[in-house]
């Protein structure tokens, strides 16, 4: 990434949401536990397919996603599912 | 390989595949050891679950900003400094 | 149940925002993490701030003991005046001075010294300023309003490995009769990172 070209620097600052400090936490908490290490989460975050179409927060998400499935913490069919009816709960359906 | 302050290094050219933490516009870059930062397990190794030991050496390696981009179009004295592991480096002029 | 209310709105919502609040909820079902350890987590960030770097420079502005210490040894100063640096990364901070003007980056993931300075910017951790920041600072530092000048010599760090860096700015002209508490005000957190220097004078 360093070096290769680039525009304009947007200087602008988004608020931060909910859910972003949640994945910061989430990834403190795992970290601060011996459950992830740094050096996971960032060879992870680097071999994401979508790498360059998330946003910082939602890379961690999917980064730590993939790290727990990996370590057979979690599986992905019951994130999806848990995912699905938080959304469904979130739309008031 | 230990390296002294002030030693002439070149960041090897690898193509290693996976984590790596040498940025590829440092690979095959000359430049000078800095410092010894401090000897630490490999994190090319720690970012998939292993050990990384043997514990190699960090050095803060300092470059040239005009050996390292044909267009750069500040001073001469403008650097890049970065943190590389000892088996990213070689002495200029290829191993002895 | 998850520790936070979400009122993010449904449509303009990342659906990675379920994403986190699932993998949370079924964390604290499996008893992995516990629901005050996420706040914990969430805590720790909220309190740390850019505020703590200008406190650091502010005194090292007017106490060259605890300057020599700052530049010696970031962790030690930075414990000294109650802050609690990561660990084991390394917190290192580079002195500006008027022949030299330091510049921070993480070409690699966006590494910043979030356990002193909280979270970084979002310019900070975006591709353009990744891939440009190395390559040619000067013109990275006019996009936020400040030209070096020729004379003075930009060093680029770029923290490849658990080194975290903080700069060290100079202290304005003319503010030899400002308290502390006011230098600190002086503190951008861009000038922590190297693309501007601080502000002039209080008020």
């Amino acid at each position: 990434m360093g070096g290769t070209p680039g525009g304009p620097i947007d200087t602008g600052q988004h608020e931060v949401e909910d859910w972003e400090l949640l994945a910061d936490a989430i990834n403190s908490v795992l970290g601060a536990k011996g459950l992830q290490t740094t050096d996971e989460l960032r060879r992870a975050i680097e071999s994401l397919d979508h790498y360059r179409d998330l946003s910082y927060y939602e890379r961690w998400t999917a980064a730590t996603e993939s790290l727990l499935v990996e370590k057979g913490v979690l599986t992905s069919g019951e994130i999806d599912e848990k995912a699905a009816e938080l959304e469904r709960r979130w739309s008031g359906s | 390989m230990s390296y002294r302050p002030g030693d002439r290094v070149r960041v090897l050219p690898s193509e290693k595949p996976g984590h790596v933490r040498t940025p590829g516009y440092l690979k095959g870059k000359n430049g000078w050891v800095d410092s010894l930062i401090g000897t630490f397990p490999n994190p090319e190794d720690l970012a998939y679950g292993l050990s990384g030991l043997p514990e190699r050496h960090l050095y803060k390696v300092g470059f040239r900003q005009a050996d390292l981009w044909d267009d750069y179009d500040g001073p001469a004295g403008d650097y890049l400094y970065a943190e590389v592991y000892e088996h990213w480096l070689e002495p200029q002029g290829g191993a002895s | 149940m998850s520790v936070h209310h979400a009122h993010e709105e449904a449509g303009a919502r990342s659906p990675y925002a379920a994403r986190i609040r699932a993998i949370e909820t079924l964390l604290l079902e499996k008893g992995i993490l516990t629901e005050p350890e996420v706040q914990d987590g969430i805590s720790y960030m909220e309190a740390r701030s850019p505020a703590n770097g200008a406190k650091l420079v502010a005194r090292a502005w007017v106490d060259p003991e605890f300057k020599a210490l700052l530049l010696s040894d970031g962790k030690a100063a930075a414990s000294e005046l109650g802050m609690d640096p990561e660990h084991p990364a390394e917190f290192v901070v580079v002195e500006n001075t008027p022949g030299l003007h330091n510049l921070v980056v993480c070409t690699l993931c966006s590494c910043y010294p979030r356990a002193i300075l909280g979270r970084p910017p979002d310019w900070y951790k975006s591709f353009e300023y990744r891939s440009r920041a190395v390559r040619e600072p000067r013109a990275v530092m006019r996009e936020f309003g400040f030209e070096p000048p020729k004379d003075v010599e930009i060093i680029v760090h770029d923290s490849t490995a658990d080194v975290r860096y903080m700069v060290l700015p100079m202290r304005p002209p003319g503010t030899e009769d400002v308290g502390e508490e006011e230098l600190a005000q002086l503190v951008t957190r861009d000038s922590l990172v190297g693309v501007n220097v601080p502000l002039a004078s209080p008020g």
